[in-house]
């Protein structure tokens, strides 16, 4: 399983309102991240796979981890794509 | 910013100081940085800008000079005068100025922001109808603490708004501003206030189809802050903050800032409703 890392010299993070809010540093577009997407973001330690990911957020929403498999990959396919983490 | 001699004063009275204008020569370059006609530039050392009509130097402790030039009026000078230079100074001595015309209640300041056409002079103008006071038009300014939260200095500048405006609101209109300049002031003065007051609250303008009133949080309080045209582009360049500096900048002033939305119809026969629903709003905003 590969481990999920962030690319902390892309982006610059701090939480406002209960939101961690993200600023890419190469346009200084914002990313706003709330809820799941939030959960999912605070999961990524550089040491846990995407399945381990959904492992952790299923214990944390009482949910089983294989409906939230492919939302997590899809997430995490977004915040690859736009340059925040590397898989 | 703000030196030891000027610590002494405050804030108001160094602003007063700071915004005195005389005529002068202003040159054409700042430190040896040549500014082309129609630019300007701001360091710490001051701002110039330079237009045919008229161009400007300030300097910090030295007040603001002008010098006229052809096809100057006293409509542009003013426009000049009151917004981009009242901005760098205000920068230039360490404070936030903010693109907003506001009202008190309760004690505190309700801010109104939108881009320039957005209405912010018209609302402001309507609730000092209804009995809000007017703490200033088209510019605040503010003194930030630490904790990100804003202390809001009256107005200077008298307010002014165009004539179809002045009929819409019930205003008086006084004298008009120039003759190439058709806007009308309906204020004596920059302000119904003396004293500096907190902010309470800062409500973006909007166009919607009915009157909607609707907090603002997160990163969407970030972006929205984030948009306030050179006033913030002055103060970062004043302060020499690179790019996650101003972002850490803006997330601190957004955490201490309470943020609404206002959606309402650009519709003359509903401007009477729409700033009622507003002004019903007003104290349950600012109490949080």
């Amino acid at each position: 399983m590969t481990a999920i890392r962030k690319k902390p010299g892309a982006y610059v993070e701090t939480e406002i309102d209960g939101e961690t809010v993200l600023m890419r540093l190469s346009d200084g577009d914002f990313f706003s991240l709330g809820g799941t997407a939030r959960a999912i973001w605070l999961a990524i330690d550089d040491t846990r796979s995407a399945g381990e990911i959904a492992a952790l957020l299923g214990d944390k929403f009482e949910a089983p981890a294989s409906e939230l498999e492919a939302d997590v990959a899809r997430f995490l396919a977004d915040l690859a794509d736009s340059g925040l983490i590397s898989a | 910013m703000v030196s030891e001699a000027n610590s002494a004063l405050s804030p108001i009275a160094l602003m007063r100081r700071e915004m005195t204008a005389r005529e002068g020569a202003v040159p054409g370059d700042l430190d040896g940085m040549a500014v082309p006609l129609g630019q300007h530039r701001i360091a710490a050392s001051g701002f110039l800008l330079r237009a045919a009509e008229v161009s400007f130097l300030y300097r910090p402790g030295e007040g603001v000079v002008i010098q006229r030039g052809p096809g100057w009026t006293a409509g542009i000078e003013e426009l000049y005068l009151h917004g981009s230079v009242c901005a760098a100074v205000a920068c230039l001595n360490g404070f936030l100025p903010l693109h907003a015309s506001a009202v008190v209640v309760d004690d505190r300041v309700v801010a109104f922001t939108a881009p320039a056409g957005g209405g912010k002079s018209t609302l402001a103008a309507a609730l000092a109808r209804l009995g809000r006071p007017l703490f200033c038009d088209d510019t605040l300014v503010t003194a930030l603490a630490p904790d990100g939260s804003l202390a809001c200095l009256p107005g200077h500048k008298r307010m002014k708004l165009w004539p179809e405006a002045v009929e819409l609101t019930g205003s008086a209109a006084l004298e008009q501003v120039s003759a190439d300049y058709r806007k009308v002031y309906v204020t004596g003065n920059g302000s119904d206030c003396a004293e500096m007051l907190p902010l309470g609250a800062l409500v973006v303008l909007e166009q919607g189809a009915a009157p909607e009133l609707a907090p603002v949080t997160g990163g969407a309080k970030i972006a929205l802050l984030t948009d306030d045209h050179y006033c913030r582009q002055f103060y970062h360049a004043v302060n020499g903050v690179d790019g996650p500096g101003q972002f850490a900048f803006q997330a601190r002033l957004a955490a201490a800032t309470r943020v609404f939305r206002f959606a309402r119809p650009f519709d003359r026969e509903r401007f009477g409703e729409t700033t009622g629903f507003l002004d019903s709003a007003l104290s349950a905003m600012v109490r949080g």
